[in-house]
Protein backbone atom coordinates (compact mmCIF):
# COMPACT_ATOMS: atom_id res chain seq x y z
CA UNK A 1 0.00 0.00 0.00
CA UNK A 2 1.36 3.40 -0.92
CA UNK A 3 2.20 5.61 2.04
CA UNK A 4 0.36 8.92 2.35
CA UNK A 5 1.58 12.11 3.92
CA UNK A 6 -0.48 13.06 6.95
CA UNK A 7 -2.32 16.32 6.36
CA UNK A 8 -1.93 18.82 9.16
CA UNK A 9 -4.24 21.78 9.58
CA UNK A 10 -3.54 24.75 11.80
CA UNK A 11 -5.00 28.15 12.42
CA UNK A 12 -3.70 31.07 10.39
CA UNK A 13 -1.72 33.57 12.42
CA UNK A 14 -0.98 37.09 11.24
CA UNK A 15 1.84 37.32 13.79
CA UNK A 16 3.32 34.12 12.38
CA UNK A 17 3.48 35.72 8.91
CA UNK A 18 5.12 38.83 10.37
CA UNK A 19 7.67 36.78 12.32
CA UNK A 20 8.55 34.72 9.28
CA UNK A 21 9.01 37.84 7.11
CA UNK A 22 11.15 39.52 9.77
CA UNK A 23 13.33 36.40 10.03
CA UNK A 24 13.93 36.40 6.28
CA UNK A 25 14.45 40.18 6.31
CA UNK A 26 17.22 39.86 8.91
CA UNK A 27 18.91 37.24 6.75
CA UNK A 28 18.63 39.56 3.72
CA UNK A 29 20.10 42.39 5.86
CA UNK A 30 17.12 44.67 5.30
CA UNK A 31 17.03 47.67 7.66
CA UNK A 32 14.94 46.76 10.77
CA UNK A 33 12.51 49.71 10.44
CA UNK A 34 11.79 49.01 6.78
CA UNK A 35 11.51 45.26 7.50
CA UNK A 36 8.85 45.95 10.13
CA UNK A 37 6.89 48.12 7.72
CA UNK A 38 7.07 45.43 5.05
CA UNK A 39 5.97 42.74 7.50
CA UNK A 40 2.99 44.87 8.65
CA UNK A 41 1.90 45.70 5.09
CA UNK A 42 2.17 42.11 3.86
CA UNK A 43 0.40 40.71 6.93
CA UNK A 44 -2.43 43.24 6.38
CA UNK A 45 -2.81 42.23 2.72
CA UNK A 46 -2.78 38.54 3.61
CA UNK A 47 -5.32 39.09 6.41
CA UNK A 48 -7.71 40.72 3.90
CA UNK A 49 -7.11 37.99 1.33
CA UNK A 50 -7.69 35.16 3.79
CA UNK A 51 -10.72 36.71 5.55
CA UNK A 52 -13.35 35.20 3.23
CA UNK A 53 -11.69 31.79 2.97
CA UNK A 54 -12.48 28.85 5.18
CA UNK A 55 -9.36 26.85 4.39
CA UNK A 56 -6.21 27.51 2.33
CA UNK A 57 -3.17 25.40 1.59
CA UNK A 58 0.24 26.41 2.85
CA UNK A 59 1.44 26.63 -0.76
CA UNK A 60 -1.28 29.17 -1.61
CA UNK A 61 -0.45 31.18 1.49
CA UNK A 62 3.23 31.22 0.57
CA UNK A 63 2.39 32.24 -3.00
CA UNK A 64 0.32 35.17 -1.75
CA UNK A 65 3.08 36.29 0.65
CA UNK A 66 5.72 36.05 -2.09
CA UNK A 67 3.51 38.01 -4.50
CA UNK A 68 3.18 40.83 -1.97
CA UNK A 69 6.87 40.74 -1.09
CA UNK A 70 8.03 40.89 -4.68
CA UNK A 71 6.88 44.49 -5.04
CA UNK A 72 8.12 45.59 -1.61
CA UNK A 73 11.45 43.76 -1.31
CA UNK A 74 12.68 41.36 -4.00
CA UNK A 75 15.46 40.15 -1.66
CA UNK A 76 13.05 38.97 1.03
CA UNK A 77 10.83 37.46 -1.66
CA UNK A 78 13.83 35.56 -3.02
CA UNK A 79 14.70 34.31 0.47
CA UNK A 80 11.10 33.27 1.08
CA UNK A 81 10.85 31.49 -2.25
CA UNK A 82 14.23 29.78 -2.34
CA UNK A 83 15.17 28.95 1.24
CA UNK A 84 14.63 25.24 0.55
CA UNK A 85 16.48 25.27 -2.78
CA UNK A 86 19.99 26.09 -1.55
CA UNK A 87 21.30 22.52 -1.43
CA UNK B 1 58.36 11.57 -8.34
CA UNK B 2 59.63 15.07 -7.50
CA UNK B 3 58.21 17.20 -4.70
CA UNK B 4 57.19 19.82 -7.29
CA UNK B 5 54.94 17.31 -9.10
CA UNK B 6 53.43 16.26 -5.78
CA UNK B 7 52.78 19.88 -4.76
CA UNK B 8 51.18 20.65 -8.15
CA UNK B 9 48.94 17.58 -7.85
CA UNK B 10 47.93 18.53 -4.31
CA UNK B 11 47.07 22.10 -5.38
CA UNK B 12 45.00 20.89 -8.34
CA UNK B 13 43.25 18.30 -6.14
CA UNK B 14 42.50 20.97 -3.52
CA UNK B 15 41.00 23.28 -6.17
CA UNK B 16 38.88 20.39 -7.43
CA UNK B 17 37.61 19.56 -3.96
CA UNK B 18 37.03 23.24 -3.16
CA UNK B 19 34.79 23.50 -6.22
CA UNK B 20 32.30 21.01 -4.71
CA UNK B 21 29.15 22.83 -3.68
CA UNK B 22 27.68 21.00 -0.70
CA UNK B 23 29.95 22.61 1.91
CA UNK B 24 29.31 26.09 0.54
CA UNK B 25 25.57 25.48 0.29
CA UNK B 26 25.52 24.23 3.88
CA UNK B 27 27.30 27.37 5.09
CA UNK B 28 24.89 29.68 3.21
CA UNK B 29 22.00 27.75 4.72
CA UNK B 30 23.53 28.13 8.17
CA UNK B 31 24.02 31.87 7.63
CA UNK B 32 20.47 32.26 6.33
CA UNK B 33 18.89 30.48 9.28
CA UNK B 34 21.19 31.85 11.94
CA UNK B 35 20.98 35.49 10.87
CA UNK B 36 17.21 35.25 11.06
CA UNK B 37 17.22 34.31 14.72
CA UNK B 38 20.60 35.09 16.31
CA UNK B 39 22.78 38.10 16.92
CA UNK B 40 25.54 38.71 14.37
CA UNK B 41 28.23 37.66 16.82
CA UNK B 42 26.58 34.28 17.39
CA UNK B 43 26.26 33.75 13.63
CA UNK B 44 29.95 34.59 13.21
CA UNK B 45 30.92 31.96 15.80
CA UNK B 46 28.63 29.37 14.23
CA UNK B 47 30.17 29.99 10.79
CA UNK B 48 33.67 29.77 12.26
CA UNK B 49 32.88 26.44 13.86
CA UNK B 50 31.27 25.15 10.67
CA UNK B 51 34.50 25.93 8.79
CA UNK B 52 36.59 24.34 11.56
CA UNK B 53 34.45 21.21 11.30
CA UNK B 54 35.02 21.12 7.57
CA UNK B 55 38.78 21.54 8.10
CA UNK B 56 38.85 18.83 10.75
CA UNK B 57 37.16 16.18 8.61
CA UNK B 58 39.32 17.02 5.58
CA UNK B 59 42.54 16.80 7.58
CA UNK B 60 41.42 13.57 9.26
CA UNK B 61 40.44 12.02 5.94
CA UNK B 62 43.83 12.89 4.42
CA UNK B 63 45.60 11.38 7.44
CA UNK B 64 43.39 8.27 7.29
CA UNK B 65 44.16 7.71 3.62
CA UNK B 66 47.89 8.26 4.28
CA UNK B 67 47.64 5.58 6.96
CA UNK B 68 45.74 3.21 4.64
CA UNK B 69 48.19 3.65 1.77
CA UNK B 70 51.15 3.37 4.14
CA UNK B 71 49.92 0.14 5.68
CA UNK B 72 47.89 -1.63 3.01
CA UNK B 73 49.34 -0.41 -0.29
CA UNK B 74 53.03 -0.58 0.59
CA UNK B 75 53.52 3.19 0.99
CA UNK B 76 52.61 4.14 -2.56
CA UNK B 77 49.70 3.48 -4.93
CA UNK B 78 50.43 1.18 -7.85
CA UNK B 79 49.72 2.29 -11.43
CA UNK B 80 46.55 0.15 -11.44
CA UNK B 81 45.07 2.00 -8.45
CA UNK B 82 46.00 5.33 -9.97
CA UNK B 83 44.22 4.32 -13.19
CA UNK B 84 41.14 3.43 -11.11
CA UNK B 85 41.34 6.90 -9.53
CA UNK B 86 41.63 8.48 -12.99
CA UNK B 87 38.50 6.60 -14.05
CA UNK B 88 36.64 7.91 -11.01
CA UNK B 89 37.83 11.48 -11.76
CA UNK B 90 36.60 11.21 -15.34
CA UNK B 91 33.24 9.83 -14.17
CA UNK B 92 32.94 12.55 -11.50
CA UNK B 93 33.77 15.21 -14.10
CA UNK B 94 30.99 13.93 -16.37
CA UNK B 95 28.54 13.82 -13.45
CA UNK B 96 29.49 17.42 -12.60
CA UNK B 97 28.85 18.59 -16.12
CA UNK B 98 25.53 16.86 -16.61
CA UNK B 99 23.94 15.77 -13.33
CA UNK B 100 25.33 17.68 -10.36
CA UNK B 101 22.48 20.18 -10.04
CA UNK B 102 18.79 19.40 -10.15
CA UNK B 103 16.96 20.96 -13.07
CA UNK B 104 15.32 24.31 -12.41
CA UNK B 105 16.32 27.87 -13.19
CA UNK B 106 16.49 29.52 -9.79
CA UNK B 107 17.79 26.64 -7.74
CA UNK B 108 21.15 25.27 -6.71
CA UNK B 109 19.71 22.02 -5.40
CA UNK B 110 22.21 19.22 -5.77
CA UNK B 111 21.52 15.76 -7.11
CA UNK B 112 21.58 14.16 -3.67
CA UNK B 113 18.97 11.93 -2.01
CA UNK B 114 16.09 14.13 -0.82
CA UNK B 115 16.11 12.56 2.64
CA UNK B 116 19.72 13.53 3.04
CA UNK B 117 19.35 17.17 1.93
CA UNK B 118 16.29 17.48 4.15
CA UNK B 119 18.38 16.21 7.06
CA UNK B 120 21.09 18.85 6.43
CA UNK B 121 18.44 21.58 6.00
CA UNK B 122 16.77 20.58 9.25
CA UNK B 123 20.09 20.45 11.06
CA UNK B 124 21.11 23.88 9.70
CA UNK B 125 17.76 25.30 10.83
CA UNK B 126 18.21 23.92 14.34
CA UNK B 127 21.87 24.77 14.78
CA UNK B 128 22.11 27.00 17.81
CA UNK B 129 25.50 26.31 19.34
CA UNK B 130 29.09 25.92 18.27
CA UNK B 131 29.25 22.13 18.67
CA UNK B 132 26.24 21.68 16.40
CA UNK B 133 27.80 24.03 13.82
CA UNK B 134 31.06 22.07 14.03
CA UNK B 135 29.24 18.79 13.44
CA UNK B 136 27.26 20.31 10.56
CA UNK B 137 30.58 21.30 8.95
CA UNK B 138 31.87 17.74 9.47
CA UNK B 139 28.73 16.25 8.02
CA UNK B 140 28.55 18.51 4.94
CA UNK B 141 32.15 17.83 4.01
CA UNK B 142 31.82 14.13 4.73
CA UNK B 143 28.74 13.96 2.50
CA UNK B 144 30.92 14.94 -0.46
CA UNK B 145 32.77 11.65 -0.08
CA UNK B 146 31.43 10.03 -3.31
CA UNK B 147 33.31 12.76 -5.21
CA UNK B 148 36.23 13.31 -2.86
CA UNK B 149 37.16 9.68 -2.13
CA UNK B 150 39.45 9.30 -5.16
CA UNK B 151 40.87 12.78 -4.53
CA UNK B 152 41.89 11.77 -0.98
CA UNK B 153 43.56 8.65 -2.37
CA UNK B 154 45.65 10.62 -4.85
CA UNK B 155 46.47 13.40 -2.36
CA UNK B 156 47.55 10.89 0.30
CA UNK B 157 49.73 9.17 -2.28
CA UNK B 158 51.37 12.52 -3.16
CA UNK B 159 51.91 13.38 0.50
CA UNK B 160 53.58 10.02 1.17
CA UNK B 161 55.89 10.66 -1.79
CA UNK B 162 57.16 13.87 -0.19
CA UNK B 163 60.06 14.24 2.20
CA UNK B 164 59.88 14.56 6.00
CA UNK B 165 58.34 17.76 7.33
CA UNK B 166 56.89 18.62 3.90
CA UNK B 167 54.28 15.90 4.47
CA UNK B 168 52.59 17.68 7.37
CA UNK B 169 52.86 21.06 5.60
CA UNK B 170 51.25 19.54 2.50
CA UNK B 171 48.39 17.98 4.50
CA UNK B 172 47.70 21.27 6.28
CA UNK B 173 47.97 23.34 3.08
CA UNK B 174 45.58 20.97 1.32
CA UNK B 175 43.09 21.32 4.18
CA UNK B 176 43.25 25.12 4.10
CA UNK B 177 42.97 25.30 0.31
CA UNK B 178 39.81 23.18 0.31
CA UNK B 179 38.02 25.64 2.62
CA UNK B 180 39.02 28.79 0.70
CA UNK B 181 35.47 29.21 -0.75
CA UNK B 182 34.04 28.98 2.78
CA UNK B 183 36.55 31.54 4.06
CA UNK B 184 35.76 33.81 1.09
CA UNK B 185 32.05 33.60 1.92
CA UNK B 186 32.76 34.37 5.58
CA UNK B 187 34.81 37.39 4.53
CA UNK B 188 32.02 38.60 2.21
CA UNK B 189 29.52 38.29 5.08
CA UNK B 190 31.84 40.26 7.31
CA UNK B 191 31.98 43.08 4.75
CA UNK B 192 28.20 43.47 4.79
CA UNK B 193 26.90 41.07 2.15
CA UNK B 194 23.90 38.90 2.98
CA UNK B 195 23.32 35.17 2.60
CA UNK B 196 20.65 36.01 0.01
CA UNK B 197 23.15 37.92 -2.13
CA UNK B 198 25.58 35.00 -1.91
CA UNK B 199 22.83 32.59 -2.95
CA UNK B 200 21.82 34.87 -5.83
CA UNK B 201 25.45 34.86 -6.99
CA UNK B 202 25.47 31.05 -6.86
CA UNK B 203 22.28 30.83 -8.90
CA UNK B 204 23.58 33.32 -11.47
CA UNK B 205 26.90 31.49 -11.84
CA UNK B 206 25.56 27.95 -11.63
CA UNK B 207 26.67 27.06 -15.16
CA UNK B 208 30.15 28.42 -14.48
CA UNK B 209 30.59 26.49 -11.23
CA UNK B 210 29.33 23.33 -12.93
CA UNK B 211 31.78 23.75 -15.80
CA UNK B 212 34.60 24.66 -13.40
CA UNK B 213 34.05 21.58 -11.21
CA UNK B 214 33.73 19.21 -14.16
CA UNK B 215 36.79 20.65 -15.89
CA UNK B 216 38.84 20.48 -12.66
CA UNK B 217 38.08 16.78 -12.33
CA UNK B 218 39.00 16.16 -15.96
CA UNK B 219 42.20 18.20 -15.63
CA UNK B 220 43.14 16.27 -12.49
CA UNK B 221 42.56 13.00 -14.35
CA UNK B 222 44.82 14.11 -17.19
CA UNK B 223 47.46 15.44 -14.78
CA UNK B 224 47.62 12.21 -12.77
CA UNK B 225 47.73 10.18 -15.97
CA UNK B 226 50.54 12.28 -17.42
CA UNK B 227 52.73 12.68 -14.34
CA UNK B 228 52.01 9.64 -12.18
CA UNK B 229 51.09 6.81 -14.53
CA UNK B 230 52.95 7.37 -17.81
Amino acid sequence: MASRKKKITYEYSSDGVKRSILRNARSAKVAPGWAKQIADRVAKEVDEWIADKEIVTEADLRKKIIKELETLSPDIAFAYKNHDKII
Amino acid sequence: MSDITSIATIILAAITQASLQLGLGGLILLYHNSMGKHRRKTTRYLAKNYILGSCAITFLMVCTFCFLIGNFFGGSLSAEWLVVSIGIFAASGSVMWFLYYRKGKKTTELWLPKAFTNFIRKKARNTNDNVEAFSLGLLSSFAEIPFSLAIYFVVANCILNMHGWLQIVAALSYTILTVVPLLALKLKMKTGKSAIEAQKWRVKNKAFSKAFSGSSFMLLAIFVLAFWVM
